[in-house]
């Protein structure tokens, strides 16, 4: 009897079983879209998202109010405006310092409410009270306010000591008269006052691909229980914690489609915006797949069971041989790589140094700060096996901070190159040739799982030492939360670390690593900030208020010529990007600044 | 059963005399690892040397005669360094967790009353996490590298021998001659080791020594998933997460990098197979319900 | 028997209190900071980023006590607090998760049960002429593969190249079945769900994402259980009225089949909550390797982020379901075998 069971139970599923495999392969529908990637998404607030995962699904249900054009990341064409703004149509106006925007009529949020500018203005505000620790905001404060942070304004009109959390209704108020200096309503018109002077990449900052200058619908947004407009609240909508920010999980843009389901690290479910302002999008349903294992991931491309998936770079030689499959390499992506020189690193309970002297067996806090230190590691480097084994070939090689196509930069700038006669002789002259005497001894760090920042660990560990057998490397793996408290707390000694480019233009590349209080910059201690304030701060604050491309182009190129002479770390590459699809995707051409997919382009009739 | 008459089963046992082989096979490839394969810095023979930087794995060749898995660690160097590895990691947490096992388990077992109760509610704490997530949240907020991943191990490793020393105590307690040395007034101390230990320690040392696969292969997972060896070090598990993202070959060509994932996953199955089975026959050999 | 129960349901919010300071204590070992990287993702952030709010934000540096009572309070409350990892509120996270674990748990126990048995009795009934031998080797063998090592082969063959069994737990189509107004989810075990539907065609598809992590389940749990049924297999062989069946002329396979396997079924039982945490465990290897979206692969990816609300929450559910486990197999063998009393 219950072997009869067992039987009929094993029967019944293999023929269930068998019976879906069948059916299954009849299901490659056109109208659906299947995207396999890694990670997850941090949030669906476009103005709380700071994470690709977030932005690439942020792209395809919100809209911004100006487009990259095709391929280039420096041509705009229209979209929630119907203009884009320049000197010669008389839209930048001011030197500069004046943007108006004409907004698209006849536009509709996909729960039929129609776009106005009230809505863009609010989108604006709205972005710039919320402006979450650790967020994108500093984006719009930066152009338009010359500050960093609701803080920064907070502490200009009321005083020190107060966060905007702590507001009164009518301090709030007060504040608030100073936003709203900078965004107008104009009839059909929207118009931005930038108050402290002109700011070149402002329209990249407002194009979409950035989700901070998503538009968003205020009459929505305040039911939904976001900023409510009123000028006295801003301490209840300052810096929310991530659960309790209202648009976390719900979206509602003017964008070809519409959320349906986000399970956080599995998957988000979009459908099509059948109302959509434009000619509808061609597929009824896009998935986002967020599977991590990369074989599993290849398997669903090689059966067509996805349409585009993820492919890391080192990985890419297993899928471009595979039929049916169509690889686009050398895109100029947005990213780099390079070794942060500690120019003064925190002694004082840090395993990275040894005895943190320079008797052999550690390295003093300064050692960085000595040039020639720095040049011997830079000569000592085998950028050639780096880029040719490790990118297998998909790098640029960095000539400074600045990443290709961007002001500064040009195919044939100089680079380093790896002559260990040369690193021989710095090494010699160091610290008046007491490191040559006695050696030293310091800890490389990399996270786990990054195999890039490993083997850069790895290969300056085998030149480095190779040239006297007095050095010492010691190459370890930590996970990304003990590498980023080193690096917070100014630990490290180099620290292998990449920046993601928040808009195309050589500011944002000079800041955070060249800047006395950059991202990166800040963490190479008094030491460094001595030498930026003196060099490189005059120079970056000149590039951001010169508007003359030419006249730019000179100071970027000054700055990048001056980090790669004075060796200020060791600038590496620039890895490009790639797109693995199937090749009845039709449509797609690469954009650098699209933060992932792009539905809306594509077709697989 | 005296010991003798086990080994000669043992030995007599043709499925455990092939585990022994086994395990003795892997105990010499420890032991000449140095000679097998010559480290390239003798004061960190654990790291396997780098034959270049490319990411993709190379198949055996004259100087590499099992391959270079991904980021070109020499597969042969790992394998032999990781058997060392591998008994290090076995011997030291089995060692030691048993012997915090055999205490509490003891102590517990002899005092009895309220000692009884809270050692055995805290050894409930401790069982009532899966053990590979237990170890996974220990080694995550401890670090990378062998160590953490034992202590990680001993940690969560040590109740079951304690609740089976506790009930093999409980029954020699019940026996008169442990009842009598407590009315002479012998010390506690002395009939613990003299009487309860040695009349009890067999089914412990037993049930450790079946442990030894298990534990070798937790501590590969925790290497799989990237919480375990430092990258680079000489670990099976480690080799074979290097194999992840190759197992599946080129199309047209599924098994291309075969040697990635087979060398080193036939060496941890062999290494945990040899103490299983013996393990299974030293099972059979003293279950009380199958002496004839 | 009652009293029993009480007692062991008395007992166990004691030890989920032990299980949550205990957890609670290894997640205090790491730094303030350290644990900020929870909330950091990516070094652009660090622009805007002000640390010591952040820890003030979250009271990362406060005394352990005032961090452990601010978040049993919460428990009482019922709150759990944020899943990082999930993008979730604990509770939620694991509640939505759990049909997805529990699905492939109870599709494992029936190979693995039913296997294990079956291969247990063959043992027995041959016990020491070869084919003993050969089926405890082989159940030994598949003890001593490591899942990854298994999970990943299993997938190139079935998925790689026959194409049969995709990872994942849905396929798009079957999701948007599932999805749609018409689909009502009774269970969110999708298989059961679907029969209820009466929709073949969600069953089948469900299946076959469950029978690649259901068939390494298996060959791992087989050998354990061969070995309880057979070791009490064999002592059931040698009763006395097994022997008086015998001795009437009741044929082997009757004697067998009617009398000795009920019999040495018993003990199997007791191992069933063991087993189920060694389910639970193997689960963040299983589905991990088939992307299969459940607690396993939660625990595991919520433990390497730190996310600790998630871990001391799913520590807590773990030992909660352990516990409740146990006092069936408890009791449901008090109920099988009369001989035994609870104490």
């Amino acid at each position: 009897m219950k072997k009869k069971f067992g039987v009929l139970l094993l029967s019944f599923i293999l023929v269930f079983s068998l019976a879906s495999i069948v059916g299954a392969q009849e299901v490659k529908k056109e109208d659906t879209f299947t995207y396999v990637t890694i990670g997850n998404q941090n949030t669906l607030d476009p103005h709380f998202s700071y994470d690709t995962g977030s932005a690439e699904i942020i792209y395809n249900v919100y809209e911004n109010l100006i487009a990259y054009q095709g391929e280039t990341v420096t041509e705009f064409v229209p979209l929630l405006a119907t203009e884009v703004p320049s000197e010669d149509n008389g839209l930048i106006k001011d030197d500069g310092t004046t943007y108006v925007f004409p907004i698209r009529e006849g536009v509709e949020f996909s729960n039929g409410n129609p776009l106005t500018p009230e809505d863009v203005k609010y989108s604006i505000l709205r972005g710039m009270i919320n402006d979450r620790s650790g967020g994108p905001i500093w984006m719009l404060y930066e152009p338009l306010l010359g500050l960093g942070s609701l803080q920064g304004l907070v502490t200009e009109v009321i005083g020190e000591d107060v966060s905007p959390a702590d507001l009164s209704a009518e301090q709030s108020a007060e504040v608030f008269a100073e936003l709203e200096k900078v965004v107008e309503v104009d009839g059909n018109n929207v118009v931005f006052h930038l108050q402290e002077g002109p700011y070149p990449p402002f329209l990249n900052i407002l194009a979409q691909g950035a989700s901070w200058g998503s538009i968003i619908d205020k009459e929505w947004s305040i039911e939904q229980g976001a900023w409510d407009g009123s000028p006295e609240t801003i301490a209840d909508y300052y810096d929310p914690a991530k659960e309790n920010d209202p648009l976390y999980a719900k979206m509602m843009g003017t964008g070809p489609f519409m959320l349906t389901e986000w399970v956080n690290g599995d998957h988000v479910y979009l459908k099509r915006n059948d109302n959509y302002w434009r000619k509808p999008a061609n597929f009824k349903t896009v998935v986002f797949k967020n599977i991590d294992e990369f074989s599993t991931r290849k398997l669903l491309l090689q059966r067509g069971d996805a349409d585009m998936v993820y492919v890391p770079n080192q990985f890419l030689s297993q899928v471009e041989e595979m039929d049916g499959v169509t690889v686009t390499k050398g895109i100029p992506a947005q990213q780099n790589l390079s070794g942060i020189m500690n120019w003064e690193i925190a002694i004082k309970g840090n395993d990275s140094v040894g005895s943190g002297q320079l008797d052999g067996k550690g390295i003093p806090s300064k050692f960085f700060a000595d040039k020639d230190v720095r040049m011997g590691f830079i000569n000592a480097f085998n950028f050639k096996a780096f880029i040719e084994d490790v990118r297998l070939g998909n790098a640029y090689q960095s000539g400074g901070p600045i990443v290709r196509p961007l002001l500064g930069t040009s195919p044939d700038q100089p680079v380093y190159h790896q002559d260990l006669e040369a690193a021989e002789e710095h090494f010699k002259k160091a610290f008046g040739g007491e490191v040559w005497e006695k050696g030293f001894q310091l800890t490389l760090l990399y996270n786990t799982g990054n195999t890039a920042r490993q083997a850069a660990c790895d290969i300056l560990k085998t030149y480095v030492e190779g040239i006297n057998p007095k050095f010492k490397i010691d190459v370890r793996g930590v996970q990304w939360s003990s590498f980023l408290d080193t690096l917070l707390q100014g630990k490290f000694t180099i620290g292998f670390i990449g920046w993601l480019g928040d808009f195309p233009d050589p500011h944002n590349w000079v800041t955070p690593y060249l800047a006395s209080d950059g991202t990166f910059g800040g963490w190479k201690g008094e030491a460094y900030a001595e030498w930026a304030t003196e060099h490189t701060d005059p120079l970056i604050a000149e590039g951001i208020k010169t508007v003359n491309p030419k006249d730019r182009e000179e100071i970027y190129k000054e700055l990048q010529t001056l980090a790669l002479e004075e060796g200020t770390d060791l600038w590496m590459d620039q890895p490009t990007g790639h797109n693995v699809r199937r090749d009845w995707v039709k449509g797609w051409y690469p954009n650098a600044m699209r933060p992932g997919l792009d539905a809306y382009i594509l077709d697989k009739k | 059963m005296e010991w003798q008459e086990v080994l000669l089963k043992l030995i007599k046992n043709k499925i455990s005399l092939f585990g022994i082989g086994i395990i003795i096979f892997f105990v010499i490839i420890s032991i000449s690892a140095p000679w097998l394969a010559p480290p390239a810095d003798p004061d960190d023979p654990y790291m396997i040397p780098r034959a270049g930087w490319s990411i993709q794995p190379k198949p055996p060749s004259e100087d590499h005669i099992f391959g270079t898995s991904e980021g070109q660690y020499d597969i042969f160097y790992g394998i032999i360094w990781g058997a060392r590895t591998a008994f290090r990691v076995g011997l030291i947490v089995v060692g030691i967790s048993t012997l915090i096992g055999i205490l509490i388990g003891t102590i517990a077992g002899f005092y009895g009353g309220v000692i009884d109760e809270i050692l055995m509610r805290i050894t409930d704490v401790f069982l009532s996490m899966p053990f590979l997530v237990a170890a996974i949240v220990l080694t995550t907020i401890l670090g990378k590298g062998l160590d953490n991943v034992m202590i990680a191990l001993v940690t969560f490793g040590w109740m079951g021998t304690a609740r089976l020393m506790r009930s093999q105590v409980l029954e020699i307690k019940a026996e008169e001659f442990i009842q009598a040395a407590e009315a002479l007034g012998a010390n506690d101390i002395r009939i613990i080791m003299k009487h309860v230990i040695l009349n009890t320690i067999f089914p412990v040392v037993i049930n450790a020594s079946m442990r030894m696969g298990s534990i070798v292969i937790t501590a590969s997972s925790l290497s799989f998933l990237g919480v375990g060896a430092p990258t680079g070090y000489a670990d099976w598990g480690q080799m074979i997460s290097f194999s992840r993202n190759w197992i599946l070959g080129s199309q047209g060509n599924a098994l291309q990098f075969w040697y990635t994932v087979l060398i080193p996953g036939l060496a941890i199955t062999f290494f945990c197979l040899s103490w299983n089975l013996v393990g299974d026959a030293f099972r059979d050999i003293l279950d009380p319900k199958l002496q004839n | 028997m009652m009293s029993y129960i009480a007692r062991r349901l008395l007992i166990l919010p004691v030890i989920l209190f032990g299980v949550s300071l205990l957890v609670f204590s290894m997640l205090m070992l790491i730094g303030p900071y350290k644990r900020l990287s929870t909330y950091i993702k990516s070094p652009a952030e660090l622009k805007t980023a002000n640390l010591d709010t952040l820890v003030d934000k979250y009271g990362l540096n406060d005394p352990f006590y005032v961090q452990y009572s601010r978040w049993i309070k919460g428990v009482l409350q019922g709150d759990f607090g944020w899943s990082e990892t999930a993008g979730q509120p604990v509770s939620k996270a694991i509640l939505s998760r759990f049909p997805a674990t529990l699905e492939l748990a109870l599709l494992a126990l029936i190979p693995v049960i039913m296997g294990g048995i079956n291969l247990g009795v063959f043992s027995a009934v041959h016990h020491n002429d070869p084919w003993d031998h050969i089926t405890r080797v082989f159940s030994i063998v598949g003890w001593s593969i490591p899942t990854f090592v298994f999970g990943l082969v299993v997938l190139m063959i079935f998925y790689g190249v026959l194409g049969w069994f995709p990872p994942g737990r849905l396929s798009v189509w079957a999701e948007d079945i599932i999805r749609s107004g018409e689909f009502i989810q009774y269970t969110h075990l999708n298989v059961i769900d679907g029969l209820l539907n009466g929709n073949l065609r969600v069953v089948g598809d469900a299946l076959r994402h469950l029978i690649a992590p259901v068939i390494s389940i298996s060959i791992l749990w087989w050998a354990y259980i061969l070995r309880i049924t057979r070791s009490s297999m064999l002592e059931t062989l040698r009763k006395d009225y097994i022997r008086t069946a015998r001795s009437k002329g009741v044929k082997e396979k009757l004697v067998i089949k009617k009398h000795a396997r009920k019999n040495a079924l018993i003990p199997v039982v007791t191992v069933a909550g063991f087993m189920v945490l060694g389910l639970l465990g193997g689960l963040v290897i299983t589905e991990t390797i088939f992307g299969y979206q459940g607690l396993g692969k939660f625990f595991a990816s919520a433990a390497s982020q730190l996310d600790y609300a998630a871990v001391l929450g799913l520590a807590l559910y773990f030992g909660f379901l352990l516990i409740i486990i146990n006092l069936c197999v408890d009791v449901s063998y008090a109920i099988i075998d009369p001989r035994i009393r609870l104490e």
